[in-house]
């Protein structure tokens, strides 16, 4: 009996720190979970504005700098080719047109 | 009321020499015309981005007399109630123009499709004095308009006097004060909203950079700055702002003219883009590609168009 009442009172003292135990692992469970569902809606957010910025600085420059690059590019080989010929030909006449 | 600038004292100074040189205020080159004080910011910053089909063709029939056909399609849009969406309607239409060039007389008049008769005429009157006229005829009632403009050049200063068909009359008056700054002030009287404005200008240049600054009664402040990098680069800056309806707009461009083509580009305040690009196929024929991105709104435009003559 005395036994039986020591296992009994031990066993109910261990499901009694079990059960602290779990409540004590449910707090910081919580908590850790409030912290990862932050740390998810900061960085969808922190995604999605860089997204939009990207797209906005994307297209801008596509507008802006790349005909400038295209153009320039042939420019100069332009001048190049021009350059070239000039070499081969060598000095215009004087009543050439340029 | 009329307070325009007093004629100031007028100095020159040779662009070439030093300042050494004492500067000879009698002597002061002729200004720009007032309404072309920030012509070029308009170039860089004001081109011209269109949206749809642009043809036109020009044919000279003569040497001074030359017909021009051109046919525009895209969607126009107008103005709707809530400033959030905008109402793009599908137009199309066909213009004949008609031009005749003379050292002393300009005429020029355009006809469109949709009932607009377009008409301009510069005549030199005299040596100094120049008259330009223009007119629209419109199908609709009340939007036909006429004005008429006379200019006095004198030896440092410009005048002008500008007529109005619905009782419109308006005075402007450019003078130069050094060989790099010139003043300028306007007046202007509209009888059918009645209201009168006065407004003032400076513009101060030198080789490499051009600066002006524009006040008028009619609530806009706009400063405007260009610099010429290169023979082929040039950049601009605008700043405007209106002090009665609060907008203020700042936006920087750029002009790269190279030798077969010609590249402007802009970007605004307004979160608005935009690039204009020509380009010399061949001796004659220039081909037109357009954008604008207006990431606010959220309404993109495109236009391609080509040239011919």
């Amino acid at each position: 009996m005395a036994t039986n009442k020591r296992t009994g009172a031990g066993k109910s003292g261990g499901r009694d720190s079990s059960i602290l135990a779990k409540i004590a692992n449910h707090e910081i469970a919580n908590k850790g979970r409030r912290a990862a569902c932050d740390a998810v809606y900061v960085s969808k957010k922190l995604l999605r504005s860089t997204g939009k910025a990207a797209w906005i600085v994307g297209t801008s420059f596509l507008i802006l700098v790349v005909p400038l690059l295209i153009q320039a590019e042939r420019d100069q080989m332009l001048g190049e080719i021009e350059l070239q010929q000039a070499s081969i030909l060598g000095p215009p006449p004087p009543g050439a047109l340029q | 009321m009329a307070d325009l600038l007093p004629p100031l004292g007028t100095a020159q100074i040779d662009g070439k020499t030093k300042v050494d040189e004492k500067v000879d205020y009698s002597n002061l080159p002729c200004p720009v015309p007032y309404e072309e004080l920030h012509r070029e910011a308009i170039m860089s910053l004001k081109a011209d981005n269109f949206e749809g089909l642009r043809f036109d063709f020009s044919k000279g029939l003569n040497q001074k007399f030359s017909l021009s056909h051109s046919v525009m399609m895209g969607p126009t849009e107008v103005p709707s109630q809530s400033p959030d969406t905008t109402i793009k309607i599908p137009t199309a239409h066909y213009e004949f123009g008609a031009n005749y060039f003379d050292p002393k007389l300009m005429l020029i008049g355009r006809l469109m499709t949709d009932g607009r008769l377009n008409a301009r005429v510069k005549a030199d009157l005299t040596d100094r004095l120049v008259l330009k006229a223009n007119g629209q005829l419109s199908n609709e009632p009340h939007m036909s308009h006429a004005m008429f403009n006379f200019d006095y050049m004198g030896s440092d200063y410009r005048a002008q006097l500008q007529l109005g068909n619905s009782a419109l009359i308006g005075a402007t008056y450019i003078q130069s004060v050094t060989p790099r700054l010139s003043l300028g002030g306007e007046v202007f009287w509209a009888g059918v909203p009645r209201k009168s404005g006065i407004g003032y200008a400076a513009r101060y240049d030198t080789d490499k950079m051009v600066a002006t600054a524009q006040v008028a009664s009619t609530g806009t402040i706009a400063m405007n700055y260009v610099q010429k990098i290169s023979e082929k680069v040039s950049l601009a800056t605008d700043f405007a702002y209106n002090y009665l309806s609060r907008d203020v707009v700042a936006s920087v461009g750029y002009d790269y003219i190279l030798r077969q083509s010609r590249v402007r580009g802009k970007i605004d305040s307004n979160g608005v883009a935009s690039a204009l690009l020509e380009e010399r196929l061949s001796m004659g024929l220039n081909f037109l590609l357009s954008a604008e991105l207006d990431h606010k709104k959220k309404d993109y435009k495109f236009g391609f168009g080509l040239t011919v003559g």
